[in-house]
């Protein structure tokens, strides 16, 4: 890591990096780019968030920007670190690179972050965001990240008061599109729910046992496309166990168990808006009003 | 009296859920399941499909060959193969899953039992597995096996559900036999039904030729003659015959390669967009390419057979001297022609096509060569410097798609080289790319035609093949007129040679 550097030096780096790749008898390394992939790694996600990475470049093969806040250092600074993970898939002869910046936002660097990754955006291509943590809403860090993002990815099985959140996570719709990966991760019971249809047309109550966040967003979900009340009866559990809609249980069908680099990474190839998330969504907040 | 409330016609709940290709329940049938093609490519794809739950949960195998074996035998054998040749790793559950619905019968439809055994295994997985009285009867057997079991199954139709016939190449041997082939069939399955495999269109960079073409405005604008100089397909194999003596001395070069895949590539470069991706607007466009494609005269046409020679440094026997093949055999293992598209779009821009066994390496590419630019105004050191740009499509290996333009090399003077800007496709979507046999066999259980070959384009290829070799009855070339891990015969080279213009460098 070099300490208090210039985003100038950082590009500089990455241009070293590429040159030098390859020896001068082999075939160039290649630089493919999809996506600008951002992430907010406050300090105790940094271990979770290094492991899911390290399964996902390989898949999306993007610039990945890592940004470390660290707003309670004394000094204003920048420290950076710029990687370069190459891969070689089966049966092919050339090497595939994609670039990893780390930069520790020290001080009252880590307030204005979008002025950090401006600079280095992969002009033309999308840029997601993911969110590690509960979001600070309102604070300017996140604020500022919303204005140059594409689409935000969060976990709100990460949040400790998801009903809150969701209220003020509505606020920001309008500004960006969000992926959840606890919303993902109700699928297969969305569509198990979706099943017993028409029974479940005057649904009044759905049980879940399972994260309160995917418990709320399954009730809000329902009771918003059903477009009525729908009382939620909810059991803590690690993982979704049960879903019962008026004591009809719902039966996904069977799925393999998916690492949260293949979660990130299906949500990564989704581009277009989740309306039925929002409206989930949004139904906390007019809960709230 | 009390009416319950009015329930939405829609289910609301569905909104916004990703639709999943599901097949509905069924039983694939596969004739020649103890054959290299279902243990290479059929059962893995199958074992693929279901490791990544894309079979229906009621689904069922029938293996149906000569050889005598149990259920046991034959399931030992396949998971052997699964663990050979599958992309994906041995999961035993999903394994257990799928053998649990898998049945063998022997047979040789010789004795007229044989179908009746077939109908009663498939009437009893109905039951146990809940197929529902779907079929789909896989035809991975020789062209002189086709018809029998056409004819056997087509009168045993279930009374229940669809039936779908997947045949495998190749479809007749000319095009009188293809017509046949196709009356018989149509007398018990309607074209609907008949599903004709080219294993190339289930190829992913195959698919992105149409993404490529119709997804992206740059390129249509100038896919024509107006800008494109030429165009080069070149279907090369590195390995030899291997052991199909029988089916290569009948079938050559010309009906092994050119007849399926090759029209199929030069069908997807010169087609018209299709007013959506359906199957029959699809297939309505690649049939007026054949149409369209000009008969190609006997200068036109070159063909080729490999001596010994020498692949990667070791000796290999030439074309005559493989197992099982005549001494004298006049089959050819290379063809080069020139074809032209006569339309609109393409007249005279030729298409110089070539496949061949023992070339130097395994390549499958469509080389679009445009045409130069129109006044250089450098004063260039060499002539070799200003190339014309190539959009170069690979289609096998290191699938992806490369543009050749002129760079200036840095320092003094204005000398200009040629660079590669290139898209590796297993580069940008690093998820593992689907085997052909994966996507067509998932189309099929869909019922969707799409991506394979409709009884008239099937008949026109034919026409221009049959055309091809006509006048190869007369006249007796030199053979073998090629050595093993060259890029084909002389003549070859003055095809293109005689318009000014070479076959690519490799």
């Amino acid at each position: 890591v070099v300490e208090n550097v210039t985003l100038t030096e950082v590009e500089r780096q990455l241009g070293e990096l590429r040159a030098a790749a390859g020896e001068p008898d082999e075939l160039p390394r290649l630089r493919t780019s999809v996506m600008t992939h951002m992430a907010w790694v406050p300090e105790r996600w940094v271990e979770a968030a290094t492991e899911t990475l390290a399964g996902l470049a390989e898949r999306h093969p993007s610039r990945t920007i890592l940004l470390f806040p660290r707003p309670n250092e004394e000094r204003d600074a920048l420290d950076a670190e710029v990687d370069l993970r190459c891969f070689l898939r089966g049966g092919e002869e050339r090497e595939v690179c994609s670039e990893v910046i780390s930069i520790r936002l020290c001080g009252k660097r880590a307030s204005a972050p979008a002025s950090v990754v401006q600079p280095l955006l992969v002009p033309d291509l999308p840029v997601f965001l993911r969110w590690r943590g509960q979001c600070p809403w309102g604070a300017p860090e996140l604020e500022e990240l919303v204005d140059v993002t594409d689409r935000m990815i969060v976990d709100s099985v990460e949040w400790p008061d998801a009903e809150r959140a969701y209220a003020r996570l509505a606020d920001i719709l309008d500004r960006v599109v969000v992926s959840d990966i606890a919303w993902a991760r109700t699928e297969p019971w969305r569509r198990a729910v979706a099943e017993l249809w028409p029974d479940v047309a005057g649904a009044e109550e759905i049980r879940v046992a399972g994260p309160r966040s995917e418990a709320l967003l399954l009730a809000g979900w329902l009771g918003a496309r059903l477009d009525r009340e729908v009382e939620l009866r909810h059991e803590a559990a690690g993982e979704i166990e049960l879903v019962e809609v008026d004591g009809r249980q719902a039966e996904p069908v069977r799925q393999d168990r998916t690492t949260s680099s293949d979660l990130l990474s299906d949500q990564l190839e989704i581009f277009e808006r989740d309306r039925p998330y929002e409206e989930a969504v949004r139904s906390f907040s007019s809960a709230a009003t | 009296v009390t009416q319950a409330p009015p329930v939405p016609q829609e289910n609301p709940l569905l909104v916004g859920l990703r639709k999943r290709r599901q097949a509905e329940p069924c039983a694939i049938t596969i004739f020649g399941a103890s054959g290299d093609l279902t243990q290479r490519k059929l059962i893995p794809a199958l074992y693929s499909l279901a490791f990544r739950n894309l079979l229906p949960e009621n689904f069922g195998i029938v293996g149906v060959a000569r050889t005598e074996m149990s259920d046991d035998a034959w399931r030992e054998k396949m998971q052997q193969a699964v663990k050979e040749h599958g992309r994906d790793e041995f999961r035993q559950d999903v394994w257990d899953d799928l053998a649990n619905g898998m049945r063998y019968v022997a047979t040789d439809f010789a004795d007229d039992g044989g179908e009746e055994h077939i109908v009663r295994c498939l009437n009893a997985l109905d039951e146990d597995r809940g197929t529902a009285g779907n079929r789909v009867y896989y035809l991975a057997v020789p062209p002189a096996a086709i018809e029998a079991i056409v004819v056997a199954m087509g009168k045993r139709r279930s009374a229940e559900g669809w039936t779908r016939l997947i045949v495998e190449k190749p479809f007749g041997h000319d095009l009188e036999s293809a017509k046949h082939l196709n009356t018989v069939i149509r007398e018990y399955f309607d074209e609907a039904e008949i599903f004709r495999i080219d294993h190339y269109l289930g190829k992913e960079t195959v698919q992105n030729m149409l993404v490529l073409r119709f997804a992206n405005g740059i390129f249509e604008p100038i896919w024509n003659r107006q800008f494109i100089d030429h165009v080069q397909i070149t279907v090369a194999e590195q390995l030899g015959i291997e052991a199909r003596a029988d089916f290569y001395e009948k079938a050559g070069a010309v009906r092994d390669i050119v007849q399926n895949h090759m029209l199929q590539l030069v069908a997807l470069t010169a087609m018209e967009p299709p007013i959506d991706f359906t199957a029959d607007s699809v297939r309505n466009e690649k049939v007026k390419v054949m149409k369209a494609i000009h008969t190609p005269g006997p200068k036109h046409v070159v063909r080729g057979q490999y001596g010994p020679g020498y692949i990667e440094g070791e000796e290999v026997p030439g074309y005559r001297e493989e197992e099982r093949v005549a001494p004298d055999s006049m089959t050819e293992t290379y063809v080069a022609a020139k074809l032209f598209v006569d339309n609109w779009r393409w007249a005279d821009t030729p298409f110089y096509v070539r496949t061949g066994k023992r070339l130097p390496r395994r390549e499958t590419t469509i080389a679009i060569q445009f045409k130069r630019a129109p006044h250089p105004p450098f004063e260039l050191d060499t002539e070799e410097g200003l190339r014309p740009n190539v959009l170069l499509i690979h289609v096998q290996p290191d699938e992806g798609v490369s543009l050749a333009v002129g760079a200036k090399v840095p320092g003094q003077g204005m000398t200009i080289r040629t660079v590669h800007m290139d898209f590796l496709y297993g580069g940008a979507f690093r998820t593992g790319l689907p085997e052909a046999y994966e996507r067509l066999i998932l189309d099929c259980l869909l019922g969707d035609a799409t991506l394979f070959t409709r009884a008239d384009e099937v008949e026109e290829q034919w026409a221009i093949v049959d055309a091809m070799v006509a006048p190869w009855k007369r006249d007796r070339p030199s053979f073998p007129n090629y050595a093993a891990g060259t890029w084909g015969p002389a003549g070859a080279d003055e095809l293109l040679h005689r318009d000014a213009r070479s076959w690519r460098r490799h």
